[in-house]
């Protein structure tokens, strides 16, 4: 099990490997010989964003974590319109980010292919909504690819950049979570000389304002350009090697699975023994090619499309088949649910409904068996990590703003701060937006200063990472500040992008090509004008408990950054350095059962033991940060030893 | 050959659950068959309850295992197990390690941890399933570190009845991927998990 970043860069053609598939489209985008690749990290995307960081310097590749996805858009783009292959990567809500240049730039076309790689998330693991990329393919009139393994995947990766250069048009490769995060085996390719001797490629942008401004008499001639290609494209793609006809050739019954739909619809067929149908195996769900459903729909006498999410291939179908007199049932969404994750059970279930068989396994009676399981099983949602800081934060925010006050806040660990005991994140809405709904409910609740003469001022304490705060909360704090708002905006600064999994940032300064330059979020609020700023450390309860009391009181916008590493990142540092740190105990004759630090402090390394009544530490997840010690009235958490 | 075999692997976030499952993709890679591995990443990881599947054989294609498919579960922490129990198909093994890790509702009062004899009772009774328990920190601590303890519980997998890869396999694959300074006590985990499996097997 060698390690993924050399793996990627393996110079081992044919070479049989076992990649995520947000791996193997790096190995892809590798092999296609790519110049720059710019992104915003984002689940489920963000592996195939870090790879590319680690492998950068070796590969000759311009890589960079921009502050958010339309500036990472913005930067690739302008590498492809200089003759270079280029690539972006996000999840699918970056794609609402960078959509205004993404929407306004697809008829000015590119030179060096352009892959925007967009990562879906159905059944929301890791998101706050369940968009359907294909259905922006459509709306823009961009291509869009979809794999049904990992392997597919980096094959895609590869087809995608020299679509993308024939037709002079972007190109989207969309994956969701089940592709982006399943291992799958892959066979490497060749890997390009300028990849393997590093060497870095540089672009030309030829000069050419009729096609690169887009005031309205140039973006004009670019619609009717658009659909045009689109439709060469389409042509194109029946020839694409990720789209056929498989099964009994004669057959009267035909399923469509496009994507990695076409994976569950396999597994479904032959757990149900079936081999008489047709099926058309759509790796490009935008646009369909129509060439092949006429090839696909002859001698058919029924359709079924399995298809997960949005029903992007079934429209495009239904239209066609209307438009050229064809009137056999057709069927899609009344058969496949249109919410949640496709799996082999939804594709079984629909599969096994439209051929009038029985499912294999007995589901609902498993359903049945199962409700005594829920009945009894004891919740278990994520949470915030032992010793991490945000804890800390929220805990004084709490105690200082009181039970009335209204906390937004915003995407990141952070808000697993809704969660009890902690219940601190009132609003969670998109990238940024705490300020932004911070300062909405300032006005709404309490107007503009001097306007309302009120007794009871709502007290309101945004919370805002520091990653997110320069990807969106950058605007949102200035028209704060410009609009007289009465807020505190509290910045919890844990000096690294931790959700997805440690990149870095401005407030970092660190780059995968070295040092860059270090922006301090105090210093940008205090240029902005904010009334009040001041940097805590969270580790420290009581002096982070002050500083919020400051900053409440203070009239006007406050801006206080609570500053203290991810505890996730530091201990595996320190595990890596093969450091130590101290681990707690309770001792039980100081403790009184409280429960404090059960009920309001919630760190996962504590739990109770209902037969002493007292807490106890989990040393193996104890991460020695103290915060115990310090909400205990009692003084009952000790240090035990040096641990690991 | 095996057509298609199909592992679950539940816990909690941390235990070493998808390294686990990587392991077990690389050696099912390295003895000629197609794996798919499922994974989730992200918030979902932060102490909360995980599950990933491996699926190796012929014919395999998506990454995630159907409910009533599973031929053996292998559990980090009990409660785990039986919360992923619909995935078991009849008759099927599940591992679990016997540490209970008691989530944060339960600590507050708002909910209850089931005791094993009533999780036995619903894997074995209405799943159909055969439970075995045994505790894998005190064998990693046995072989010198506990952070071996997904070691010990992957050691005790290969001794699953009809398992397709053999436990020297899997040792070499994990000898290979763990540091150097590591190899012997991960060997001694693997070992220790493969006997107590044998024990419980009664093989």
């Amino acid at each position: 099990m060698a390690k993924v970043t050399d793996i990627v860069l393996w110079d081992k053609p044919g070479e049989r490997v076992l990649l995520l598939g947000n791996h193997a489209i790096a190995r892809g985008a590798l092999e296609a010989n790519i110049a720059v690749f710019a992104a915003y990290p984002g689940t489920p995307s963000s592996e195939l964003t870090d790879t590319m960081a680690a492998v950068a310097e070796k590969a000759g590749v311009y890589m960079e974590y921009s502050t958010n996805e339309k500036v990472a858009f913005e930067t690739a783009l302008s590498a492809a319109w200089s003759g270079l292959r280029a690539m972006t990567a996000m999840k699918h809500v970056g794609l609402n980010v960078a959509a205004d240049t993404f929407l306004s730039a697809v008829g000015m076309g590119v030179e060096g292919g352009f892959v925007i790689m967009v990562a879906d998330d159905p059944s929301m693991w890791s998101s706050q909504n369940e968009q359907d990329t294909r259905v922006y393919a459509k709306f823009a009139q961009v291509p869009v690819l979809e794999p049904s393994s990992p392997h597919e995947a980096k094959e895609m990766t590869k087809y995608a950049f020299e679509l993308s250069e024939k037709f002079k048009h972007m190109v989207i490769l969309r994956t969701t979570t089940r592709i982006s995060h399943a291992r799958g085996d892959v066979v490497l390719g060749e890997l390009p000389e300028e990849i393997k001797q590093a060497k870095r490629k540089f672009g030309d942008f030829k000069k050419d304002p009729s096609r690169f401004v887009d005031v309205p008499s140039n973006a004009r001639r670019f619609h009717p350009i658009i659909l045009e290609k689109i439709e060469k494209i389409r042509e194109e793609l029946a020839e694409c090697p990720f789209n056929w006809i498989e099964g009994k050739e004669d057959a009267k019954v035909g399923i469509i699975a496009p994507g990695l739909a076409y994976s569950y619809v396999k597994e479904a067929l032959a757990w149900l023994g079936v081999d008489d149908v047709k099926i058309l195996k759509l790796g490009t769900p935008f646009p369909v090619p129509y060439k092949l459903l006429e090839k696909f729909f002859d001698g058919l006498e029924r359709v079924l499309i399995v298809e997960e999410l949005e029903p992007v291939v079934e429209e495009q179908v239904k239209v066609w088949a209307f438009d050229n007199g064809i009137r056999i049932p057709i069927h899609g969404k009344d058969y496949v649910p249109r919410v949640y994750e496709m799996t082999t059970r939804r594709a079984v279930t629909a599969i096994a409904k439209f051929l009038g068989l029985e499912t294999p396994v007995n589901f609902e009676s498993i359903d049945e068996k199962y409700k005594k399981v829920s009945a009894i099983v004891p919740p278990r949602p994520p949470s915030l990590c032992p010793a991490c800081p945000h804890r800390n934060t929220f805990y004084a925010i709490k105690k200082a703003a009181g039970p009335n006050a209204i906390f937004p806040s915003d995407i990141g660990c952070y808000t697993l701060g809704l969660l009890p005991p902690l219940k601190t994140v009132d609003t969670t809405v998109a990238m940024g937006a705490s300020i932004g709904v911070a300062h909405g409910l300032d006005v709404a609740l309490n107007g503009v200063p001097g306007e309302k003469e009120t007794k009871e001022k709502k007290i309101i304490v945004a919370t805002i990472g520091d990653s997110t705060f320069f990807h969106t909360g950058l605007p949102a704090l200035a028209n704060a500040i410009y609009n007289r708002s009465n807020v505190v905006i509290v910045v919890m600064d844990n000096l690294v992008t931790a959700m997805t999994g440690d990149q870095p940032n401005p407030g970092t300064g660190d780059t995968p090509h070295g040092p860059g330059k270090r922006i301090l979020i105090e210093d940008v609020a205090k240029a902005m004008g904010a009334d009040f700023v001041e940097v805590v450390d969270p580790y420290d309860i009581k002096a982070t408990y002050e500083v919020m009391k400051k900053a409440i009181e203070t009239e006007g916008v406050s801006v206080v950054v609570a500053r203290r590493i991810c505890a996730l990142h530091r201990v595996g540092e320190m595990r890596r350095r093969g450091e130590k740190w101290p681990i707690y105990t309770v001792n039980e004759e100081k403790c009184t059962g409280c429960k404090i630090c059960i009920n309001a402090y919630g760190c996962p390394a504590i739990y109770w033991d209902a037969e002493k009544k007292k807490a106890q530490v989990n040393p193996l997840i104890c991460w020695g940060c103290g915060g115990c010690a310090q909400v205990c009235p009692f003084g009952a958490f000790e240090v035990m030893k040096e641990g690991e | 050959m095996v057509k298609e075999y199909n592992i679950v692997i539940t816990g909690v976030g941390g235990q070493g659950i998808l390294t686990a499952a990587n392991l077990l993709g690389w050696a099912a890679l390295h003895a000629g068959y197609k794996v798919r591995v499922g994974e989730v990443h992200g918030m979902s990881q932060r102490f909360g309850s995980v599950i990933a599947y491996v699926r190796f054989g012929e014919d395999v294609y998506g990454a995630m295992v159907p409910e009533g498919k599973a031929d053996v579960i292998l559990a980090f922490e009990p409660v785990e197990a039986l919360r992923y129990i619909n995935y078991l198909k009849e008759g099927g093994l599940v591992i679990a390690n016997s540490n209970p890790i008691p989530p944060v509702q339960v600590s507050m009062g708002l909910a209850t941890y089931p005791s094993m004899e009533e999780i036995k009772k619903i894997i074995e009774e209405d799943f159909k399933g055969k439970l075995i328990t045994l505790d894998a920190e005190k064998l990693a601590l046995e072989a010198g570190n506990v952070i071996t303890t997904n070691v010990v519980l992957i050691g005790a997998l290969t001794q699953t009845p009809g398992f397709p890869l053999s436990a020297e396999h899997v040792k070499e694959v994990i000898r290979l991927s763990v540091p150097k300074k590591a190899v012997d006590i991960n060997m001694k985990a693997f070992e220790l998990g493969v006997k107590a499996a044998k024990e419980l097997l009664g093989l």
